[in-house]
């Protein structure tokens, strides 16, 4: 419980850097960067929305920095992210709110069987290191994870959407669908977000396999192991038990600190398919200087990342005896 | 049944073990303690650290007063846990002590130490230390690391630190010393590793010398080889030395005196035939008893053999982040009684020199042995 | 020692001391490293060499817009008419340096905080790694988005800043744990008692030896570096008209060039990223390897079931023959285990190293046979071997281990997997690691006995009860996981999982070793009851001579790979003849009697990797003969059950048999 509840502080914690991060970044930039991207907005912007530009990044306001910072705190807390620029007066968190649900499925479904696949070739490749295969594994997957995820997603598009009609160029969903969640509906998602979850896994499947196979290595070397061996079990409870059991949890303690990795990648193949999900909102705030959006986006992002770090933990009191009732005789 | 323990308050039970574990006679003047003569002298060294989130604080080292004389080997015998090792690193300033006084030479060691002061202590005390593998930095050569110490401490110009560190090699066995100095530890066994090491307490040229299991890392066929080096060397250097072991047999063979830690305390010390030949502290008795009997004359059974005897070998080594108030082996002994509850007896002379710290000695408890 | 010791291998850890030494023996001990070594120097001679390859300005607007491949334009133009070759060439610059300074400037942070925080401790150890762990779980790149679109004007050295800010939490989180282990270390305390200040502690005594993980984690950094910045051009962020790998996939996506049929001008850049972040991986992935050598043991044990150890019986019996005057003994049927003629070791790349040299040895049904020895005289490598638990690169060469009638050497697998911990049990070494620490120890009892078809669950309960008031631990100890018992508890828990099935036969290596003297005591008069109550036989391996007289009913001393003496215990211990058995039983000081000087054994075994002709002891003994070092003496009967290999206990008929072959050696001379 301790285990948890310091994972919990540390998630407060990041959550609370993000924020002001978020606050201070802009403020911190040399030079008059809000300033000359007012100026180049001048004309397009609303008056409304250039005032709530000039209040989001304190220029002209009265206040000090320090309350200034205190009132954007007590914002957030009550979900105002502020609004977008682009699309004012959008609240920044109806757009989010938009599009979360669809990064969310996408990344997180995808973050979920890259895991499960490469965790699984991994151990086979640990576990049958003499063979062919299983030794050229790790080789793979070096090369599938220094593959820019965008890029696999380019290939793919021109292989299966412009060369052979196989799935749709982009998107979530065709138009006119109707009713969401209709069996016309879910064929549908699913056609559009085969070609992006595939851009995902093959990339992700490469760091997830390494780091498997690197942990299953260093578990076969343990004298557990070869007590276990000693003992005549089978090898399906040796593998199931004690490879398997113990190389998990180097791997879900890195989960966390690869899940941020994954996801900024990931949030790149939303923009090749135009996949309407936080990474392409992201992408065209970026492109069209939309500040307030962007950084609404960032904390999103990063409150999910650590939602999904902390409930790796939780699982993880789960399965490593040590952390549940704490080191120590 | 009144405890004397009890009775006694803290300053004035430390000053009585200080004079007694020292040797002197109860009844001579504390300032004729600190003497000039002592190599070390502790004065209620303890160290509690403080382990984990949770604020265990564990007493590692739990009021330790010590002294060795010049020219003195002193044998601190225990089971990991009890503290023995604390003790050195707390002498060679590894730890900070939490409280209690440590002089070196006669001199007292303040508490804060500058860097210069520090120096200067580490010239004086050098330490040996367990594992010849893990002590030797596997990069360097055997002479960059002979040769720190004299730079360190300018203890010869420049150019006659190689003439030394050769010097060094041959006195440690390993000559010709200019060619083991250009080796690296992989090239080396473990007893040659060992050799170095040695080698490296010596070249600061200290007084006192803190070794910490120095062979038991070591094969049996050169174990004896390391101590007897040890020995030879304390003699024509004219070193003090305190000497950490697990093994009764081997503080026997090297030590003039034997102190018996139990978590964190010092419970029996004396001259090392008596205390280990005639133990009794009944921890020390235990002890006496788990160590192998092989090579032993029958003629040595003594009274305290026998005693041992009927010892049962059960329980563990207590945590000492919940240690008892009273006596910490009273959990273990089968002479446990109220008394050793209430509160740590203190050392209790039995003959010059021999003092045991349990209630069955209190001389004012009716059937005192 | 000869005076020409070997030279030292250079090691990885030693990166920082000879470069390009360490750089050949990483290429030479992994192809992984290689591989990664070759593709960075091809694609690194291709950025340097750039204006040879192509003589265009990669910025130029000279050409034709959209040329498909040619021979004037290998890679065709882009969409304003560039040429695509050449931006790739000089782009690679561009996207090299990136990496190589981002990796630079993220290890020098994250080395610089790991140390430092490692090296100093307490508080401010506690605030780094807080520090470190924000950063680490905070999602990089969506952060770098952010402060690179805001940074937009500051130019490239501000992005490289922002991506090693971002990316220099890993190293910091390996280095720090790595440096504290390090800090722990005993040679670091040794410097620090020697007066060393923390300068020359951190640069001379730690820097060197974490080398291997900087350099690894500069790989690491430098990929994460390409890809950031590769990500950061594709959309847009920073100066695109700057040649780079990302801003040419940022100008093909934006011209759509994957809708206009031309795929090559995504295709190289994209692949060349990879490659270079292949390379990079390669490297990370090799080093730390290597410079971690739990993953580089890799397949250590994976021998054991392939039954690499089992050698066919045709083939052992005619190795054995190997010296013409030595009769080949059948097993003893009456003995429990039988060990003839068994030969094993080690394959090295240097060739076979052989621990155990063609040793017979009986043990009886009910008897405690000690086998004691200096480390490195092959003790624990014959128990291993006679088990057939030799694992990889541990080999048997020959010989037979036959248990109750059935030589275990040449068992099939399945079979073995059966007989194992059935007929035999074993205790290792290094109890404090044997037991899985996810598993409760009720399981890991059960999966014992249900290994071998025990599966009734009151059974398994009753027995595992059953067990551990045999070995002394209260049944409620059964629920608890092996980090909640101290180490004396896991070697009970051990020794009663060794007893689950009630093998006849109990191997025990070392068993007490790593214990206190008086836990040490308790299990070994436990294990003592429980044998007599059991009858099982055992065997017990250690270095400590003098307890094994306390325990064993009979004992034998094994000297460099051989045996060389063996006795009833007593006999041993009031009559030892062999010259070694005797240094050996002088060799710790006793416990009482008068308190005289005594001498070790001078002078180291011979190195197992030798064929010695004579008897491996005539080195180191004080009684040696000319003979010693010119023949092997054979291990003969004493009187019953006492055998030695020695000279000075020779019958005169193995002294007459030896005798023309000594002259004829000397004859030669």
């Amino acid at each position: 419980m301790l285990y948890l509840l310091r994972k919990f502080a540390l998630l407060l914690l990041t959550l609370f850097v993000a924020a002001t991060i978020n606050f201070f970044l802009p403020r911190l930039i040399p030079g008059d960067a809000v300033g000359a991207m007012m100026a180049k907005y001048q004309g397009n912007l609303s008056p409304q929305a250039a005032d709530a530009l000039r209040l989001a990044y304190g220029l002209g306001n009265e206040g000090s920095a320090f309350q200034e910072y205190l009132k954007y705190l007590v914002k957030l807390l009550h979900g105002d992210f502020g609004r977008s620029i682009t699309q004012f007066p959008t609240p920044a968190a109806d757009v989010i709110a938009a599009a979360a649900p669809w990064t969310i499925g996408l990344i997180g479904v995808c973050t979920l069987i890259s895991f499960l696949i490469g965790s699984a070739l991994g151990l086979y490749s640990a576990w049958k290191g003499n063979q062919r295969f299983a030794s050229a594994l790790p080789a793979i997957g070096l090369f599938l994870g220094a593959l820019p995820y965008f890029w696999v997603g380019s290939l793919l598009v021109y292989v299966f959407s412009l060369w052979h009609n196989v799935f749709p160029l982009g998107g979530n969903l065709d138009p006119f669908i109707g009713d969401s969640f209709t069996p016309k509906w879910w064929s549908s998602m699913l056609r559009h977000a085969v070609l992006p979850a595939c851009s995902i896994i093959i990339t992700a499947v490469g760091g997830w396999l390494v780091t498997m196979r690197n942990n299953a290595v260093s578990v076969m070397g343990e004298d557990y192991l070869a007590f276990a061996r000693a003992k005549g079990l089978s090898e399906r409870r040796i593998l199931s038990r004690y490879v398997l059991r113990n190389a998990m949890l180097p791997s879900l303690t890195g989960f966390g600190i690869a899940l941020g990795f994954v996801v900024g990648g990931s949030i790149l193949v939303e923009q090749v398919y135009s996949y309407p999900g936080l990474g392409y909102y992201l992408f065209s705030a970026v492109t069209s200087k939309d500040f307030p959006l962007m950084q609404a986006i960032f904390l999103i992002i990063s409150a999910a990342v650590l939602i999904a770090n902390f409930l790796v933990d939780i699982l993880y009191t789960f399965l490593d005896p040590r952390v549940r009732t704490g080191l120590g005789a | 049944m009144s405890s004397p323990a009890t009775e006694l308050t803290t300053a004035t039970e430390l000053t009585t073990a200080t004079e007694l574990t020292t040797g002197v006679r109860p009844g001579t003047p504390l300032t004729a303690a600190v003497s000039a003569n002592a190599a070390l002298e502790l004065h209620g060294l303890t160290k509690a650290f403080k382990c984990g989130r949770g604020g265990r604080v564990v007493t590692a080292v739990n009021n330790v007063s010590l002294r060795i004389e010049r020219g003195e080997v002193l044998a601190l015998v225990g089971e990991s846990g009890s503290g023995k090792s604390t003790v050195a690193r707390l002498v060679a300033r590894l730890e900070t002590p939490t409280s209690g006084s440590v002089s070196v030479g006669g001199q007292a060691v303040p508490r804060r130490l500058g860097s210069a002061g520090l120096r200067a202590l580490r010239r004086r005390v050098q330490m040996i230390f367990q594992d010849p593998y893990a002590s030797l930095n596997a990069l360097n050569t055997v002479g960059y690391t002979l040769s720190r110490p004299i730079r360190i401490h300018k203890l010869a110009p420049g150019r006659e630190v190689g003439a030394q560190v050769s010097a060094l090699l041959d006195r440690v066995g390993l000559s010709p010393g200019a060619l083991w100095a250009a080796r690296r530890p992989n090239e080396l066994s473990g007893g040659q590793r060992q050799r170095v090491v040695i080698a490296r307490a010596l070249a600061a040229r200290p007084e006192l010398i803190l070794a910490d299991e120095p062979t038991s890392a070591l094969d049996v066929s050169i174990r004896l080889d390391i101590m007897n080096l040890l020995l030879d060397l304390k003699d024509q250097e004219g070193l003090s030395m305190l000497f950490i072991t697990h093994d009764l047999a081997g503080a026997r063979y090297m030590a003039d005196r034997v102190a018996v830690m139990y978590a964190g305390s010092v419970v029996e010390i004396g001259p090392a035939q008596e205390v280990i030949g005639n133990p009794q502290m009944p921890y020390t008795q235990l002890l006496r008893r788990a160590a192998p009997k092989f090579g032993e004359g029958t003629e040595t059974q003594g009274a305290g053999a026998q005693d041992a005897g009927e010892l049962p070998l059960r329980g563990e080594v207590p945590d000492l982040s919940k240690l008892p108030t009273g006596c910490a082996f009273e959990p273990r002994c089968p002479h446990a009684t109220a008394a050793c509850k209430v509160a740590l007896p203190p050392l209790y002379e039995l003959s010059p020199g021999h003092l045991v710290r349990c209630v069955l000695f209190d001389p004012a408890r009716p059937g005192a042995r | 020692m000869s005076a020409a010791a070997s030279a030292p291998r250079p090691r990885l850890a030693a990166l920082g001391r000879r470069p390009l030494d360490a750089l050949g023996s990483l290429m030479r001990r992994s192809p992984k490293a290689a591989a990664g070594i070759v593709i960075l120097l091809v694609l690194s001679l291709m950025a340097i060499s750039a204006p040879l390859w192509t003589s265009y300005d990669p910025t130029s607007l000279a050409f034709k817009s959209m040329l498909t491949p040619s021979r004037l334009h290998p890679l065709g133009t882009t969409f304003v008419g560039q040429d695509i070759l050449s931006q790739l060439l000089y782009g690679a610059r561009f996207t090299m340096l990136i990496g190589l300074l981002t990796g630079l400037i993220a290890t020098l942070i994250g080395t610089a905080v790991g140390i430092s925080a490692a090296y100093f401790g307490g508080r401010f150890d506690e605030i780094v790694n807080g520090i470190i762990n924000v950063v680490l779980v905070l999602p990089g790149f969506p952060l770098l988005i952010v402060a690179a679109a805001l940074l937009e004007n500051a130019g490239d050295w501000a992005i490289i800043i922002v991506i090693s800010l971002t990316g220099w939490a890993w190293g910091a989180r390996v280095l720090r744990a790595q440096a504290m282990t390090l800090r722990r270390r005993d040679f670091i305390d040794a410097a620090v008692s020697t007066g060393e200040g923390p300068g020359r502690i951190i640069f001379r005594e730690m820097l060197p030896n974490l080398s291997g993980i900087i350099a690894a984690n500069f790989f690491g950094t430098a990929l994460y570096g390409v890809l950031s910045e590769s990500g950061l051009k594709f959309i847009g962020v920073g100066d695109v008209t700057q040649p780079s790998w990302g801003s040419m996939l940022y100008w093909a996506a934006g011209h759509t060039a994957l809708l206009k049929g031309a795929w090559w001008w995504v295709m190289a850049p994209g692949l060349c990223i990879a490659l270079l972040g292949t390379s990079f991986a390669l490297l990370n992935f090799a080093i730390d390897e290597i410079a971690n050598p739990k993953a580089a043991n890799a397949g250590r044990l994976r021998a054991a079931r392939r039954g690499k150890g089992r050698v066919l019986a045709s083939q052992s019996a005619a190795q054995t023959l190997t010296r013409p005057n030595m009769k080949i003994q059948p097993p003893n049927p009456a003995a429990l285990l039988s060990v003839r003629h068994l030969t094993a070791g080690y394959q090295t790349p240097q060739g076979p190293v052989r621990a155990v040299r063609n040793v017979s040895l009986d043990v009886m049904p009910g008897e405690f046979l000690g086998l004691a020895g200096e480390s490195g005289c092959g003790k624990s490598t014959l128990a291993f071997a006679a088990t057939r638990l030799l694992a990889e690169p541990g080999e048997v060469f020959s010989g037979q281990s036959v248990l109750e009638g059935v030589d275990l050497l040449t068992l099939s697998e399945s079979e073995l997997r059966r007989r194992r911990w059935k007929d035999y049990s074993m205790v290792f070494q290094a109890s404090m690691n044997v037991l899985n620490p996810v598993l409760r120890v009720r399981e890991q009892l059960y999966d014992a006995m249900q290994a071998h078809g025990v599966t009734d669950k009151a059974k398994l309960d009753a027995r595992a009860r059953e067990l551990f008031g045999l070995v002394g631990i209260r049944e409620s100890y059964l629920d608890v996981y092996p980090h909640q018992l101290s180490g004396g508890m896991k070697q009970r828990v051990v020794i009663a999982i060794a007893l689950a099935l009630e093998p006849k036969l109990v191997v025990l290596d070392e068993p007490t070793t790593a214990l206190d003297v008086v836990v040490q005591r308790q299990i070994l008069e436990e294990i003592q009851a429980v044998r007599r109550r059991l009858g099982i036989g055992i065997v017990m391996i250690t270095h400590d001579l003098s307890l094994l007289t306390e325990m064993s009913d009979r004992i034998a001393i094994m000297y460099a790979g051989e045996i060389v003496e063996e006795a009833p215990s007593s006999v041993l211990q009031s009559a030892p003849l062999h010259p070694y058995t005797r240094r050996l039983m002088t060799a710790f000081p006793p416990l009482g009697g008068e308190r005289t000087r005594r001498e070790g054994i001078p002078g180291r075994p011979p190195s197992l990797a030798l064929d010695l002709t004579g008897c491996p002891f005539a080195e180191r003994c004080d009684s040696v003969m000319p003979i010693c070092s010119l023949q092997k003496p054979v291990l003969s009967d004493l009187s019953p059950g006492h055998r030695v290999a020695c000279f000075l206990h020779a019958s005169p008929e193995q002294l007459t048999l030896a005798k023309p072959e000594v002259n004829h050696v000397l004859a030669s001379d």
